[in-house]
């Protein structure tokens, strides 16, 4: 089920009544919001339910363990295996078939006649956020940040379904404390729930997919019909779409949480304003950097140990940062990029200075070649992309909603900061019957933009 | 690292939450309705549907008798990235310019062979259809691209001739027809079929009977006739490889109801047979042998091709067009 879609229309308000007519009695809320949690998650294959629920109960069982363990060695064997089952799960389903068809294709070139068996495995939606949520728990109770939670907490945390499918990567410490008591029904965010709501939809459904349909995705499926104008606007159209997309829904998700009285933390902060890769990656997809620094990057060695090891932590996390989105030499290269990036940027700071707008054009364009690597759908296809931004020809792609939406979305993250929070104060104050009228006037004019083939799934479903 | 919106926001009290929600849903029920009641006939069979359906049904009921619903619409209509393309419960290709009308005893009859075109240059080709043919017009594009030919992809992901509420393919092709003016079409479609249709005389027909396919035959060959456009352009018409599952049986039906459609066009429209490609003796496969191993086709939803499976298809595709063009 995602959330531009009739099914939510009436899943959210149904769950949003009783959530808060069952909060004052938590053992029933809390059973109430797992179910529909699971509805939710079932909505697109009810048989990975049970995967959701095995890895519930596996990191559960790790928590406890290692909360009830003594000996340090001990505790680390618990959380090693646990992360194993998290990870391994995750390869099984996210990649296998990249591996065997790699393997297979090593095994022949080698005259090695065995090759692996090979099948399509469809991958559970959201799989990669909620393994990732299930780490930082046991993780946590490792760190002794937090106390293992119940069973039924546990599963409200992992399961919840604002965050269930496509993050944030909300931490075990941010969360189980809200699950301690119920939440205060006189202190919602209504305001903030709606105006993100809003928001969220008008960037995955007016903009995001408005600009894959006109000029992303046919430029990046045939780069070799079109010339350097039309391949240079794809190229900042899709720097526009992942953000409108993958922002939009984490909008939603915080939105949608808050008015069930529950803050999530912030996914996204103005990311192509960055004058640096190291402030960029501050800004994008804030939950997962923090993971990989504090999961990954950190435990690794962090910075600790010299140059040589700081660049080569680096790269090994943006390596498997790259990985995480999916199977694919894309990905890999995308994050093997932004770290030569940061190793870069590490290695000359303090030696060369640019202006602010040097810094901030070169950042930019960087991030925007780099995107071209994780949207092609091949390397072959990124290169005839590349080769094409020199091929003089016309602009046939250069429409006024194209161009208008592209420099809109950039244009807006560059902005002083200050004007954003005070739009959004000014609707955040009106009155709920107001608040309601006007999120209901942003979905008629939102679903005009919504060609017959309905609202294409958001980008981060697939990882 | 909290969200700042959630300290930012005036508190305020849980009922105020569900009633802005609740306003805003009544607000849409009242000026859209009948996309509900829509939408949630053109779902998949299943939970989701009946409940969507069931609020559709009385929401769809309230809009009608107001007149806010083609207000908005009329209102809205300067966003739309569509023009006016759905077509209600029937289908606006159906039996226009003496379409041959098909009927049941032609399922009986073995599909006679084709019969050659005179060889042209291929120039304009449109490959359109439902999802299914999204990662296959890409392929003919980039491999047409450096013979000059013109490629214009046109997938409607969701759609399908027996979905006519969202989009009427019968108005549709003809609009495609007129605008790209091809001299080939490429059609793969049939990934979302298998629902209720109206016949021209407003029968109900359900699937995946004989009528159905009667039916769906019948707005087939409505279409390739817009498509043919008089033998101007050649169609191609792909069968629908066997999907994963219970919906292989639509698919058998679509299939042999295609066969049916293109009869009386034996110079204008090739059935390209990716079923037989796919899924021999069909049954459904995730993997076939290419290039002397065994390599995954099919994406796992078990419907679609992946890119393999589409540069396969465009293998087929070329072979055929190759046939009739220069």
């Amino acid at each position: 089920m995602v959330f531009p879609s009739i099914e939510f229309a009436i899943f959210f308000p149904v769950v949003l009544a009783l959530s808060w007519a069952l909060m004052p009695r938590q053992h029933a809320w809390k059973a109430f919001i797992v179910v529909a949690s699971y509805a939710f998650y079932a909505a697109a294959d009810w048989r990975f339910c049970f995967l959701l629920g095995g890895i519930t109960l596996v990191n559960q069982a790790g928590a406890v363990l290692v909360h009830r363990t003594a000996g340090e060695r001990a505790r680390r064997r618990i959380v090693a295996a646990t992360v194993a089952i998290d990870l391994g799960t995750l390869g099984v389903f996210k990649y296998y078939g990249f591996f065997v068809e790699e393997v297979n294709g090593l095994l022949e070139r080698a005259s090695l006649g065995l090759p692996l068996p090979v099948a399509a495995i469809a991958l559970p939606v959201g799989v990669s956020f909620f393994t990732f949520q299930s780490i930082t728990y046991v993780v946590d109770v490792h760190r002794r940040l937090v106390p293992p939670a119940s069973l039924i907490d546990a599963a409200v945390y992992i399961s919840f379904f604002p965050h269930l499918v496509a993050g944030p990567i909300v931490r075990a410490s941010e969360f189980l404390p809200q699950l301690a008591r119920p939440r205060d029904p006189a202190r919602v965010a209504v305001g903030a729930g709606v105006a993100l709501v809003a928001v969220g939809l008008v960037k995955k459904v007016a903009v995001a997919d408005t600009l894959a349909r006109e000029v992303v995705d046919p430029v990046f499926a045939v780069p070799e019909s079109y010339a350097a104008p039309d391949v240079a606007l794809a190229a900042y159209g899709y720097a526009a779409q992942i953000y409108c997309d993958f922002s939009g829904y984490t909008d939603m998700a915080i939105g949608l949480a808050l008015l069930l009285g529950f803050v999530f933390p912030q996914n996204f902060n103005r990311p192509y304003r960055a004058r640096s890769f190291r402030e960029f990656w501050r800004r994008w997809h804030m939950t997962l950097s923090r993971f990989l620094r504090d999961y990954l990057y950190i435990p690794l060695g962090g910075n600790r140990g010299g140059p040589g090891r700081t660049a080569r932590n680096l790269m090994l996390t943006m390596l498997l940062g790259g990985l995480w989105h999916g199977a694919a030499w894309g990905f890999l290269l995308w994050g093997g990029v932004h770290g030569a990036y940061l190793v870069g940027e590490r290695a000359l700071r303090g030696r060369a200075s640019l202006p602010a707008w040097a810094s901030w054009a070169l950042v930019f364009h960087g991030v925007v070649a780099a995107w071209v690597l994780f949207r092609a759908p091949d390397l072959e296809i990124a290169g005839t992309f590349f080769s094409r931004l020199v091929e003089p020809g016309a602009a046939t792609l250069w429409t006024v909603p194209a161009v208008g939406l592209i420099l809109a979305t950039l244009g807006a993250q560059l902005l002083p900061e200050r004007l954003g929070p005070e739009l959004r104060a000014r609707f955040e104050g009106l009155h709920p019957a107001a608040l309601g009228a006007g999120l209901a006037v942003v979905v008629v004019l939102v679903s005009a933009t919504v060609p017959s083939q309905g609202v294409p799934p958001f980008i981060y479903f697939r990882f | 690292m909290d969200h700042p919106a959630a300290h930012s926001s005036p508190p305020r009290r849980a009922r105020d939450a569900v009633l802005a929600v609740a306003l805003a849903g009544a607000l849409l029920i009242v000026v859209g309705g009948g996309s509900i009641r829509g939408q949630g006939e053109e779902m998949r069979p299943g939970l989701q549907r009946d409940v969507v359906v069931a609020i559709g049904e009385p929401a769809g009921w309230v809009a009608d008798r107001l007149p806010f619903d083609d207000a908005v619409h009329e209102a809205t209509a300067f966003l739309s990235p569509d023009e006016d393309l759905g077509g209600g419960r029937g289908f606006a290709g159906r039996g226009e310019g003496g379409v041959p009308p098909v009927r049941a005893a032609d399922f009986g009859r073995a599909p006679a062979p084709s019969l050659p075109r005179p060889p042209r240059r291929l120039r304009t080709l449109l490959a359109t259809g439902d999802s299914l043919v999204a990662p296959l017009d890409a392929e003919l594009a980039r491999r047409l691209a450096g013979d000059g030919v013109r490629t214009v992809r046109d997938a409607h992901v969701g759609t399908g001739l027996s979905k006519s509420e969202l989009l009427d393919w019968g108005k549709l092709s003809r609009r495609q027809a007129a605008s790209v003016d091809p001299d080939a079409v490429v059609v793969f479609i049939g990934a979302n079929d298998g629902f209720d249709m109206t016949t021209a005389s407003g029968r109900t027909v359900v699937c995946c009977g004989t009528a159905w396919a009667v039916e769906y035959a019948q707005r087939a060959r409505a279409m390739m006739d817009v498509y043919r456009r008089r033998g101007a352009g050649a169609v191609y018409w792909l069968t629908v490889p066997m999907p994963r599952g219970r919906r292989a049986e639509v698919a058998r039906v679509v299939n042999r109801a295609l066969r049916v459609a293109a009869a009386p066009y034996r110079r204008d429209v090739r059935i390209v047979d990716l079923a037989a490609r796919f899924t021999p003796g069909e049954r459904y496969r995730d993997a076939l042998r290419v290039g002397g191993r065994r390599r995954v086709v099919r994406e796992p939803d078990g419907i679609h091709l992946n890119a393999l499976g589409a540069e396969l298809a465009a293998d087929a595709v070329l072979a055929a067009l190759r046939r009739d063009f220069r």
